[in-house]
Parts: structure tokens; sequence; C-alpha cells
């Protein structure tokens, strides 16, 4: 048997490597930001100047920034809402279809490719006079869209992009829950009468509710890293309207070099983050584990 | 009611999947139609239906102007290392925190957990500055180190760990087999379905890196396929699509070979591993 010393020494060992990298990949990093974001460092003061809250201020005196900001609630909110209704609806469908196998992978395999290829793709879907998108619609009636060089559509176009990307990773995740909820459980539905919607709303939905809380808190981090698309399909543009808080940001360290600005705008998306999730965690965290226990 | 049609009707059923199967791999089936389209037949508007005469002629063009095949090599070098470290420095750790908790382990853990939660997207200014102090810039390494200490992956595993019964480990230990032991014998091979399903998450998650290698690099030597695609895309002035298609295809087609490769134990290995929160 192990003594308490031998233990705690196994323990110190196990962790130190994997611990060392968090802090000085992710803790240190949190730090660092925060500290800088009170700084005037650029590439133009060569030793950073200490200002207290003006970054803060001037970002929130600026229009852009609140542009910003708006851009990605109404990109989270665009994007979460349909991935996550659909993903459940085809794991659903898919579930209980008796061949599986072809439309689980049209669903998932967006997710193979990478952003910069999709992005690429998804450039020529979009273009205003050669792509299929547009030309579909014309046999409709309807004028040609200027999509990613239009103010009105660029932010839609990264959406129904990053949507065709996501929904199937969801889809997985929801089906391997409904992995979980008994078949006795439909047919006792189905005895009291209830109809196709109705089993599912009162069997499925308060059983998946795990599943349900994990997709929510993984698409709520990933509207925060949305970046190969924007950069590739629009730079943010025309003007800011599809720039997002991370392009932003990039914009900001690795365009103008202005590294205590950049810093203060990551200051901010971690206290959004952090903000986030806690709330989504206190919401409906303990209801889920009841309705799951 | 249409939902209940949905519900009863086998074809209707199908009619929804097939019709959105169909819409979902259209930007694929553009892609490879195009890689094989003369240019200038695409600029006539006449792409959509596969050429009776298929040229490589793209191909050829993209690996004579930019060096794709050392892109590969770069991006499987990355993509290896991350997973390699991940699983190295994780799997004793997520050991730790699913079989010898200890005073303020659920605390420590927590460190794991929030880092699931802060991407290393949103942190990349600090990041920039540590990997520029320890004079990491434009190295391959320097775009391996961010990503080993991985949240996820840990918390993946000790839900994994935790699943198997104590007595294992008590009839283990009494058979004297210490904790490396232990891991490798016997909780590895009954972990094997999170770690397929980890792997690949983690190989396609970083087969996708953009924001911190086009950050990080600035040389066409340490460049990956992603950062090269991009690149590639501004030196070609964007018009010529069936190369760009090209392109396009080579670097996906790796990922979608290695799922097709290992699907039915993809699938059912997701089925049943912890990811379900």
């Amino acid at each position: 048997m192990y003594n308490m010393k031998h233990r705690y020494l196994t323990v110190f060992v196990y962790l130190f490597p994997s611990l060392l990298f968090l802090g000085i990949f992710t803790y240190y990093p949190i730090f660092d930001a925060f500290r800088l974001s009170f700084y005037k460092a650029n590439a133009f003061t060569p030793q950073p100047v200490f200002q207290w809250f003006k970054n803060y201020i001037d970002f929130f005196n600026n229009p852009v920034f609140w542009q910003v900001v708006t851009n990605n609630i109404i990109f989270a909110i665009v994007t979460i809402v349909p991935t996550m209704v659909l993903a459940l609806l085809f794991a659903i469908l898919i579930n209980e279809a008796k061949v599986k196998a072809p439309f689980r992978l049209s669903l998932f395999y967006p997710l193979l490719i990478p952003y910069a290829a999709a992005a690429m793709v998804w450039v020529f879907m979009f273009d205003p006079s050669l792509g299929p998108l547009n030309r579909f619609l014309g046999l409709f009636g309807f004028r040609s869209i200027g999509w990613l060089g239009d103010r009105r559509y660029s932010l839609l176009a990264i959406m129904i992009m990053t949507i065709w990307k996501n929904l199937g990773y969801y889809m997985l995740i929801y089906l391997a829950g409904l992995q979980n909820v008994p078949a006795e459980l439909y047919d006792a539905a189905k005895a009291d009468g209830a109809n196709w919607f109705l089993q599912h709303r009162h069997v499925t939905l308060p059983l998946i509710g795990p599943s349900t809380l994990f997709v929510f808190v993984v698409s709520i981090i990933q509207s925060f890293k949305v970046f190969t698309q924007i950069y590739l399909m629009t730079q943010g543009g025309p003007g800011y309207s599809s720039s997002v808080l991370i392009y932003y940001t990039y914009e900001y360290g690795f365009k103008f070099w202005q590294l205590g600005r950049a810093s203060t705008l990551t200051s901010m998306m971690i206290l959004i983050l952090m903000f986030l999730v806690l709330m989504v965690f206190s919401i409906f965290g303990r209801r889920v584990t009841y309705q799951a226990g | 009611m249409f939902t209940d049609q949905v519900g009863k009707g086998n074809s209707t059923r199908y009619a929804i999947l097939v019709v959105t199967s169909l819409v979902m791999m259209f930007p694929f089936y553009l892609m490879i139609v195009m890689a094989f389209k003369n240019p200038k037949t695409i600029l006539t508007g006449n792409y959509l239906l596969p050429s009776l005469h298929p040229t490589f002629s793209n191909f050829i063009n993209v690996f004579e102007a930019a060096n794709f095949v050392g892109y590969l090599g770069n991006t499987v070098f990355v993509v290896t290392g991350i997973l390699l470290l991940q699983l190295l420095l994780i799997i004793p750790a997520a050991y730790v925190f699913a079989r010898l908790e200890f005073r303020g382990s659920g605390l420590v853990f927590s460190l794991y957990v929030i880092q699931i939660m802060l991407p290393l997207e949103a942190l990349i200014v600090p990041n920039y500055r540590i990997i520029s102090s320890l004079g990491l810039i434009n190295t391959r390494v320097a775009m391996i180190l961010p990503f080993i200490g991985s949240g996820y992956c840990a918390f993946m595993l000790r839900q994994t760990f935790k699943q198997l019964p104590q007595s294992l480990e008590d009839s283990a230990i009494i058979d004297g087999c210490g904790h490396l032991r232990f891991i490798w014998s016997i909780l590895l091979p009954l972990a094997k379905p999170t770690l397929i399903v980890f792997s690949l998450i983690s190989i396609a998650t970083h087969w996708n890196d953009y924001l911190w290698p086009l950050i990080i690099t600035d040389s066409d030597k340490v460049r990956t396929l992603t950062i090269g695609l991009g690149m590639f895309v501004q030196h070609e002035s964007g018009a010529d699509w069936g190369m760009l298609m090209a392109a396009t295809l080579f670097i996906s087609l790796p990922m979608i070979v290695l799922f097709l490769a290992v699907q039915r134990t993809f699938i059912e290995s997701f089925m049943t591993s912890g990811l379900k929160g």
C-alpha cells in the first residue's frame, strides 16, 4: 500500500507538467492582459505608460467598439439558436431513421474541412455574379445580392457559413444524448396518445438536458472565437459591418500594433466569457442535473 | 399538422433528410467539380456539372505556385506534436483527478475546466508576448506549445477514468501494480473510445488552426496548410477559381480521408464516450 507521502509525491509529479503549461499559456496571459490593459503600449511608445482606465474609456466612447460588440451579440444569437434547433431536429430524425450513415456523414463532414478551405468555397458561393446562391435566388426572381461586399448582408453571409460548418458537430452530440433515452418512454407516451411532436416535447427534451447544456456552452465559446472565416471572407468589412471582438482585437494587436488597447479588448472578452459561462451554469446547471437525475 | 406528418410518414422524414443532405454536401461537391475544371469554363458560369474531360492542370499549377507539400509537412508536424504532448501531459493529470483525489483537488481541477472556456483565440495578445519573450516567434514549436495544457482533454479523460470500478484498481494494487503500469495496461485500453474521439477532434481542430499560426509565423518555411492557402489566395488575386479549389481540396482531403477510415470506430466511440456532458 502507498503511504501518504508517496501519494502526494505522485500527485505532484503527475500534475506539475500540465499545470505548468496551463500557467504559462492560460493563467499568466490573463494576468498579463489585465495588467497591460491599463497601459499605453504601442509601436511608438518604447516604454509602456500607465494610464489607469483610459483605454477602457476610449473604447466605451468609440462607436466602432459598440458596433463590434453588437455584431458579436447578433452573431452569437443568430448562429446559436438555429444551429441548436436544427441540430436537435436532425438528430431526432436520423435517430429514428433506418438508414443513418449517409445523412450523418453529410451533416458532419463540414467540421472536418478547415475554416480556411471552407471560406474559399463560400466566397464562391456568395459571389454576386458567378455564385450559385444568387443564381438560385434569381430563379425565383430575386435581385442579385452583394453578400460579402454589402454591409447589410456581410455578417449574415458569415453566419450562414458558420451554421453550415458547425451543425453536424452539435447534431452528433445530440445523437449521443438520444442514445440514453429509454425507448419504453416513447411507447408510454404513444399509449397516452401523444403525437410525434408531443412525445419529443415531453420525453426527449427533458432527458437530453445535459447535451443541451453542453452544446449551449460550447457554442457560446465558439461564437467568441470566429476569426478565420471573417479574416478570409470579409476582413471585417465593409466598414466594420462584419467585425467581431476577436477580429477587432487582432486588428489592434497585429495590424496597428497597439498592444495596450488590444489587451484592453482581451480583458473585456475574458470578463464577458466568464460572465456568460457562469450565468449559463447558475441558471441551467442545477435544473439540468435534477432532470437528468 | 406538419410535425405529425414528419413523425408518421417515413417518406416525409427521408425527403427532409435527403434535401438537407444535398444542401449540406453542395459546397463540397462544388469544390471537387471545380478543382478538375478549366478555369475559363468556370468563368462562363458553366461549373455546376462535372466536366467530361477532367483536367489535372489546376493541381499542377498549385504545386508550382506554392510549396503546399512543405506546408503539409509542417501541419502534420504541428498536429502530431500537439496530440502526443496533450496525451502525455494530460493522462497523468486526469488519472490524479479521477483516482487520487486529495484535499483541494476539485479546486485544482477547476483550473483545467476554466481553460476550456478561455480559448487561445481570446488570449492571442498576451500569448504572443510570451512566445516572443521566449524567442520562439516564427517556429513550429510555437504553434504547438499553447495547446498542450488542454482542459478539454483533462475533462474528457477524467470522466472516463472515473467510470471504471474502484475494485479494479484495488486488485491491481494488491497485485503490486504501480500507478504507471495501472494506467498503461488497464486504464488506457479501457479508455480507448474516449482516446479515439479526443484524438480525432484534436487533429481536426488543429489542422484547422488559423489565427495563432497567422500571428506567430512570418516565413514560408514554417507555414502550415491553412496559412499557406490564405497567402496563396492573396498572391493569386482570387480570380482563378480552378486553382483555388484545387488547393482547397488538397488541404481538406487528408481530414476527410482520415475520418472515412476511422468513421465506424469514431461514431461508435462518440456515442459511448464521456463527451455527452
